[in-house]
């Protein structure tokens, strides 16, 4: 009958039936299955059953996470306390809760160390195959850009080209990076705080639940203002995904009651959380179509998982086989994140071709403004030989960060911001510094050549010989440039160590990226020294009288 | 008509003092620890066998890592970098450039000694002088990790200023106040090493002259 009923498109009993009553319907039930003798002990109960058997439920929350769940002067209070509290009291048993960290929330459900867990842990694609996710959501957050609090709104071209400060393994990095922002990362959310405040940072990018804290300090909110916001993301309670249907079921069901009865909402007020999206919720589970049992199911009323996953590689299996043989042979994990997912893959080996680019780059141009030095040191006209010296002298004393930094501030006042002007200020920069020195050493060379012979006539000559004669110098300074290469990466310019930076802030495995990443530049700054050597050997062989 | 000093903070002349003796703190502790290690390897290379071989070996790889990757290196490859403060990661970065020159320089020098020339082995100290110069200027690398040293200090000031003009002023202050003790240096090397080579030349007369 319910099948015809069904077929003719006429709303069903079920369907029909309000979340209140099925609600009561289970929990009675379930107490039910629970009284029943040795029921408590069957292997296969339902989590549901052994809280009710046990009288209390064993919540994961976190310890510090201020208006959401912290604990002060010995109580544990916040906006997902208060939640932890009344399910319970619904449930009708007491609450033992257990600290849990983002990094272990998830096994300690696995684990049965707890029944459920409330720690603003987004639902996301990934972790949904992992835990049940109680739907509908408490709350949301969404990833703000903090800056300075100059009374003007912001958006992405306000931070196109700034460095933002971040936390490692951020689902948002991704996307940041996509509108060409440079990001400094850090381990813990704290820490952006602490930089914001004491000025290394100028703006910072986290969750908006997180910064919801700091915004209710007067010092904070004086020199910090939220710009915009993006990434929003659902927050789910969570359940085991085995053993817990029938307490995932209680638990949706109860969400929706406290979503339509406002108690999600009251709870947020009483707390000084930001309330629209619970207000906006409340609107959706009053509406007669999803104020069902059914709801909760249902795609119109309940918002999708986040995806935040990315597009493999063709051979990501392989390198996850790869992965596992090593861990099994030699005891340690390599993690090779660069190699896994398709945006990766494109930004490491962008990044290596941008840096056999910049190595190049960075040798010919010493190499040229070494020649040009020496050329004007050693040149009789004064003004020409005095401007020279006096220019050398400045690139000798500036910092070669600092160089680059000047040197990206001249190319970006002529052209527009990009990677391709980041690597010419970065060439420009590394050539004029060690061009500096090694020309110099040519003059001086060619000074000595001089004293030797005043006869000769200051020729051609007389300068190749100079050359030869300070090759010792000029490849000391062509290899130091080689090995300053690196440092364009703080001025954007996309070599290997900004691309695995990038990489590592949106994905795990920083050890072995890094070291990887320390090999990559050792192995090329030693090929670099082999040739510079041969080079060398070249010169002097040249320099031998017949 | 406003000075550029009118734009700066009041703030910003100490705070720069104050970063810039934090790259004399980072270059120093890399110094110290490059002298040790560095005469531990010169001797090693100077005893001959496998222990120079293997010596020699460090010492290319040494000279060879650089040093802005190993900073990024220890920073994240170090489990929450070790739970060191910025400072003595950017000191641990420059610590195998500082053992390479030392060893370098150490192994010239502890040959000059053996050949008779005890001015030549001292041109080891204006050597260190100008490592010493060297390491003050990289430190300047612990800004891209948010280490507050000078050119952290200078670029931030930066930051709030608006004309391009003000800003290449502030890092011309930048240029000087390193610059200066640096060309200092560098002329009290060449002195000094212009006195122990005419000394050098004068020993050498008086051994000649008998």
């Amino acid at each position: 009958m319910l099948w015809l009923l069904h077929a003719a498109g006429a709303p069903s009993v079920y369907a029909a039936e309000p979340p209140d009553a099925a609600l009561s319907q289970r929990l009675l039930e379930a107490r039910a299955a629970a009284a029943v003798p040795n029921a408590c002990t069957q292997p296969n109960a339902d989590r549901l059953i052994r809280v009710l058997c046990a009288g209390r439920l064993r919540v994961g929350v976190r310890q510090s996470y201020p208006l959401f769940s912290e604990v002060r002067d010995g109580n544990r209070t916040g906006y997902e306390i208060d939640i932890v509290r009344d399910i319970a009291a619904r449930l009708g048993v007491g609450v033992a809760f257990v600290n849990v960290e983002a990094s272990n929330r998830i096994q300690f459900l696995a684990d049965d160390k707890i029944d459920l867990v409330v720690a603003e842990m987004g639902d996301n694609v990934q972790r949904a195959r992992q835990v049940r996710f109680i739907r509908p959501h408490y709350e949301r957050s969404q990833t703000i850009l903090v800056g300075p609090n100059d009374g003007r709104s912001g958006d992405w071209n306000a931070v196109d080209g700034q460095t933002v400060c971040v936390t490692v393994g951020n689902g948002s990095n991704a996307r940041m990076l996509s509108h060409g922002i440079r990001l400094m990362l850090f381990d813990t959310a704290e820490a952006l705080v602490d930089r914001l405040t004491d000025g290394t940072c100028d703006w910072a990018a986290q969750d908006d639940s997180f910064f919801a804290y700091y915004f209710t300090l007067p010092d904070f909110r004086t020199r910090f203002a939220p710009k915009f916001g993006f990434s929003e993301v659902p927050w789910g309670m969570a359940v085991a995904r085995d053993g817990s249907e029938q307490l995932a079921r209680v638990l949706d069901l109860m969400s929706q009651v406290f979503h339509r009865d406002g108690v999600f909402l009251a709870a947020a007020r009483a707390n000084h959380i930001d309330t629209v999206f619970l207000a906006q919720q409340r609107g959706v589970w009053s509406r007669a179509g999803c104020d069902t049992a059914s709801g909760s199911a249902d795609p119109a009323c309940v918002l999708p998982s986040a995806d935040a996953s990315m597009p493999a590689t063709s051979f990501a299996a392989a390198v996850t086989a790869f992965e596992v043989w090593v861990h099994r042979t030699f005891g340690f994990e390599p993690m090779l994140p660069m190699l896994k997912t398709v945006p990766a893959w494109d930004l490491f080996l962008d990044g290596i071709v941008n840096s056999l680019v910049l190595v190049a780059g960075a040798l010919a141009a010493t190499l040229v403004f070494a020649v040009l030095f020496g050329r004007a040191l050693g040149s009789h006209a004064w003004p020409l030989r005095w401007l020279a010296r006096g220019i050398a002298i400045v690139l000798q004393s500036s910092p070669i960060l600092l160089t680059l930094v000047v040197a990206a501030a001249v190319l970006h006042a002529l052209a527009p911001n990009s990677a391709t002007i980041a690597l010419a200020a970065a060439i420009l920069a590394l050539g004029a510094s060690n061009g500096a020195n090694a020309g110099q050493a040519i003059s001086e060379a060619y000074l000595t050549l001089q004293a030797e012979a005043p006869d000769r006539a200051p020729d051609c000559h007389l300068f190749r010989d100079a050359l030869r004669r300070s090759a010792t110098q000029i490849m000391s300074f062509l290899i130091n440039a080689a090995k300053g290469t690196p440092i364009a990466s703080f001025i954007g310019a996309p070599e290997l160590l900004t691309a695995l930076t990038d990489i590592s802030s949106f994905s795990t495995g920083r050890a072995t990226t890094y070291t990887l990443l320390l090999v990559f530049y050792t192995v090329v700054v030693m090929v670099v020294v082999w040739l510079m050597h041969r080079f060398q050997l070249m010169l002097e062989r040249g320099h031998r009288p017949a | 008509m406003s000075t550029p000093s009118d734009h700066l903070s009041a703030a910003f002349l100490p705070a720069f003092l104050a970063g810039m003796s934090v790259n004399f703190a980072i270059a120093s502790i890399a110094l110290g620890i490059g002298l040790a290690l560095g005469a531990l390897f010169a001797i090693a290379r100077l005893r001959g066998g496998w222990l120079a071989l293997a010596a020699g070996s460090v010492i290319a790889l040494m000279r060879a890592a650089p040093t802005f990757v190993i900073m990024f290196f220890l920073l994240n490859a170090l489990p929450q970098g070790a739970g060191l403060p910025g400072a003595l990661i950017v000191a641990g970065a420059l610590v195998p450039y500082a053992t390479a020159y030392v060893s370098d320089n150490g192994t010239k020098a502890i040959d000059q000694w053996h050949a008779g020339s005890a001015l030549g082995a001292l041109l080891f100290l204006p050597n260190i002088a100008r490592a010493f110069f060297v390491l003050v200027m990289s430190s300047s690398a612990g800004a891209a990790i948010g280490v507050h040293e000078g050119i952290a200090v200078l670029l931030h000031e930066a930051e709030h200023l608006h004309a391009t003009g003000d800003k290449l002023i502030l890092f011309a202050i930048g240029v000087a106040c390193f610059g200066i003790p640096l060309q200092a240096t560098l002329a009290a090397t060449r002195f000094l090493q212009d006195h122990l080579g005419a000394r050098s030349m004068r020993d050498r007369g008086k051994i000649a002259k008998p």
